[in-house]
Order: C-alpha cells, then structure tokens, then sequence
C-alpha cells in the first residue's frame, strides 16, 4: 500500500497511490492510516483521487481508520470519483464521512 | 595402501566384471578403475554404473595410460568424474579421490535434504486434501441453506444462483414464508472473503428463519394474543444490526423484503446492499430503493423500508456487487447499466432461464467462472396466486403514490 504525504495548513494529505482499495491490501491500508494517527496527526485528509474502486474489505478498513482516528481526531476525504462516490452513497457513507473536492478544501475545513 | 592411509575401505576386484558384481549391491560409492581389464572394460564398468540410476552417486576416476583426448571425451561420455594418467601420482590420486570426497558428501547432503523436502511435501499435501475436503464438506452444508430450486409460497416463487469465488460463500439467500399471507425473502453479503465470511454467512442464514420457537428476528412473540407477529424489515434489519456489532471491520450487507399477498405489496429495507430491480412486463426495467447503511458497523442507526405494489409476473431481482463489480479482461465492471440492459431485453424469457442467461452473460464478460468475488442472483417472481382483488385502477394510483414518493425523496 503506497501513500504520499503532504501538508495543508494543519492538516496531513495522505494520498492514496492504489487505484483499488481491495482484500489484499485493505490490511495495510487501515494499518497506514493508524500509524499516522499514532505518530500524532490528528486531522488527516484522504485523498482518493486515484482510487478507482473500493470492495467490501476496503470500506471497512476505511470505516475502521474513521473509528480509530475519530477518538483523537477527524479523518475527511477528497478527490472522489463517481464510481467511489456511488458506493459511498448506496452505503450511506457520505452520512459519515465529509467529502470535499480538493485537498485545499478539506484543509480548510478542517482547520 | 595409499587410498587405505587416507582413511577409506578399500575393496579390490581382479577384473571389470568382478567389480560390477561389487558395486550392483549398492554400498559403494566411489570406484577407481583401471581402463584396460579383462571380461569388462573401465569404460563400460562406468556406463553400467551409470545406467543402473543407485539411490546414491557413485564417483568414477578412470586411470588410463594413454591420456588421448578421444580417451577422455569416451570416458566423460560413458558418466567418468575424473581420469589419472599413468603411471599413477599418488599425491595426484590423493588429491582427486579428496576432490570427489567432497563432491560425494555435497551429494549426499543434497539427498538427505531432498527427501526432507519430499517428506515436508508429503505433510503439506495431506494437510492441504484435509483442508479441501473441510471446505468441500462445508460446502455442501452451505448448499442445503439454500430455497429449492422451485421453492414457492403465498404467490410468490423464485429462482436464483450462486458462486463462490472459493468454496464457500460470504453470500446467501432464502425465501419462505413466514405466516399464512406473508413471504419473507433475502439476500446478504458478509464483507472480506473466505472461511470467516462463509461463516458468518451461515450464521445468519440459520439465524434468519421464520421459526419463532428459537427467537427469530423475522417475528415478535406478543405475549397477550399468543402470536407472533411479523416485523416490518426495517425492523428486523434494526434488530440485525443491533445483534451483530462487530469489533473488527467485518459486516454485512443485506436485501430484506417481506410479500403481503393480501394488498400485493412489498416491503423492503436495505443495508449497504446493491438496489433491487423491479422487471414488469413491456417496461423498462426500474431501480428500486435508495440505499442505507450496512449491517454490523455502528449500534444505534435506523433503517428505512420502502414498498413497492407489485402484479402478477412481476420480478424483483436480488443481486450481490459481485455481479455489477466483475470485470472483464480489460478491467471494465460489469455494471448496473449492463445489468439493466440485459433484464431489459431478455425479460420475457421464463425466469430461470433470464437468470442462467445473465450468469453466462456476466462469465463472458469476466471471460471465466474464476470470480474475485461471490456472484448471487435471487429473482422472486409474483405468480397468478399472486393476484389480488385489487383492481388495476386501485394498482396504478398506488405506484402513482410510490413513484411520488420516490420522486419526493429524491
């Protein structure tokens, strides 16, 4: 699971360089996503914009990186695409999860 | 005597023939061998050697006196390690036969790891038929969870498919009836993959019957009048949701709807699940359903119903992302819009056959039946049983107020 990181005012853009949060790697994926909140980052923003599809085990690898950066912190998505953004609705996820268009955005909403 | 110093038993043979008869017990590892001898030449003693394949190499040096080098492509060619000219050197002897020691002791430990191998192989193996016949047996036992093939009640029947992506399935389904009007029906899909998918897919399969004796969700025993009462499906997605929290990441999506045959109605409440299609005759066929949350993810959330009045020949098909997210060679989803398509030009095939038709449909467009993920497929379909008194005028006000509805909450 490949991350690049960078920083928006206070908060830590982590984007995804995978364009299928699948099975195999939805393990690391949250394991990532925990590190970062450990090392002590506590607004994150996830950029998908290059994720094209998310399976079952990668939903709830997010929901679960949502669950653990939520106790000390805000986990907030970017850069969606349709096919992304179709799951997350059939699944009511955008109820949970706040999603903005640009990592800009997400910074700001978050600062 | 040189070779005796060196530390090594030494057995000698007056001729070749003699020396075969030595070797063909099979102790014998290392042979020094004179090329000229009566009955049987060094040269072919080595191609005996050769082809007689022993468990364990035998090391051959020939000593010839003419050194030719027609002599030693011959001897190489017949399976000889190594040559000494004579009249021997036994500091040249001494250090070839250390010299195939060596080449001997790598081999025998080469032989001694080999059949480790083979028996560590043979353990895997056992072990890997015992895990297959497992998945095999649970297979079959996940099977019998399934409706019949023509499984019917209270005007409703149904057809349907189901692949694994291994053995097991994180999917399952059932249709039955759960009073003397009502016909209960689902589908879910447990998230991941694998034994603990299929497991819990089984769980809930047992979970989820009509049999109020073993406190069914699908009823609440009402004390007062002795009955049990259906629940509405949200509510029994509710009481799902609320049984089955999970402390990993697993949970599951699911499709839930109940048929009324008295008002011809159904209703459905749907968690995380792909929506429902409603397939009527000479139209085109229509998503049903919004969305909503799945199952297993957080305690306290609510969960919607919609209904839907359905006619005779109605279908609703149920079906698992694994159908609308297979992809081809090339890396396309299969879809919903494909889906739809299909549905809509091959609905008036009988209902079996509109389900196997979109089976091989999605086969050929993943280009194998070697799916990343379960495919299900539950089609129920309204039978003339089916029919209500309800006028066709009373029906069409009703899906006027469904779409309405619809249209509202859009």
């Amino acid at each position: 699971m490949r991350f690049e990181e960078s920083r928006i005012k206070n908060a830590l853009v982590v984007k995804v360089l995978e364009s299928r949060i699948v099975a195999d790697v939805a393990p690391q994926f949250k394991e990532g996503l925990v590190t970062y909140v450990r090392d002590g980052n506590k607004n994150i923003v996830l950029d998908l914009s290059d994720v094209t599809f998310i399976d079952s085990s990668g939903l709830g690898a997010l929901i679960g990186s949502l669950k653990a950066v939520r106790k000390d912190g805000e986990l907030v998505l970017c850069g969606a695409r349709d096919a992304v953004v179709n799951m997350l609705k059939l699944t009511r996820m955008d109820k949970v999860f706040q999603i903005f268009s640009t990592p800009e955005e997400a910074a700001s909403a978050l600062s | 005597m040189l070779l005796h110093t060196q530390g090594h038993e030494v057995i000698e043979a007056a001729d070749g023939e003699l020396a075969w008869r030595l070797v063909e017990q099979g102790q014998i590892s290392f042979v020094v061998s004179d090329w000229m001898m009566p009955n049987l030449a060094g040269v072919d003693l080595c191609r005996r050697i050769r082809a007689a394949e022993f468990e364990n190499y035998v090391y051959v040096i020939l000593c010839t006196s003419k050194g030719a080098k027609a002599d030693l492509i011959e001897g190489m060619d017949a399976g000889a390690d190594d040559f000494v000219v004579k009249p021997i050197s036994p500091e040249e002897l001494r250090v070839k036969v250390r010299a195939g020691g060596r080449v001997l002791s790598l081999q025998q430990g080469l032989s001694e790891k080999n059949r480790e191998l083979g028996r560590i192989n043979a353990q895997l193996h056992s072990a890997h038929t015992l895990v297959e016949e497992d998945l095999k047996a649970a297979a079959w036992m996940q099977q019998r969870l399934l409706p019949l093939l023509t499984q019917q009640a209270h005007g409703v029947r149904c057809a349907w498919r189901l692949q694994p992506c291994g053995y097991i399935a994180g999917d399952i389904f059932n249709l039955f009836p759960l009073d003397e009007s009502e016909v209960g029906f689902y589908l879910l899909d447990v998230s991941g993959h694998g034994v603990p998918a299929a497991m819990m897919s089984v769980t809930l399969s047992v979970l989820l019957t009509p049999d109020a004796t073993h406190g069914s969700p699908l009823k609440r025993y009402d004390a007062s009048t002795g009955r049990s009462l259906v629940l509405s499906p949200d509510e029994v997605v509710r009481e799902l949701n609320r049984r089955f929290q999970s402390k990993d990441d697993r949970y599951f999506t699911i499709l839930y709807g109940v048929f009324d045959i008295r008002s011809s109605r159904l209703r459905f409440a749907q968690a995380g699940h792909p929506c429902p299609i409603l397939i009527r005759d000479g139209q085109e066929p229509v998503i049903l359903g919004e969305g909503g949350m799945p199952v297993g993810l957080w305690p306290e959330i609510e969960f919607d119903c919609f209904e839907v009045s359905v006619r005779p020949h109605d279908r609703i098909l149920l079906y698992s992302d694994g159908v609308t997210e297979c992809v081809s060679r090339s890396g396309d989803a299969f879809g919903e819009e494909r889906l739809l398509r299909y549905l809509w030009e091959q609905q008036p095939m009988p209902l079996e056959e509109l389900l196997t038709g979109l089976f091989t449909e999605v086969t050929a467009w993943h280009g194998n039946s070697d799916f990343a993920d379960d495919i299900s497929l539950l089609a129920i379909e309204i039978t003339d049983e089916g029919l209500h008194c309800e006028s066709t005028e009373q029906m069409a006000t009703k899906q006027q107020e469904y779409k309405r509805r619809k249209m509202d909450a859009i």
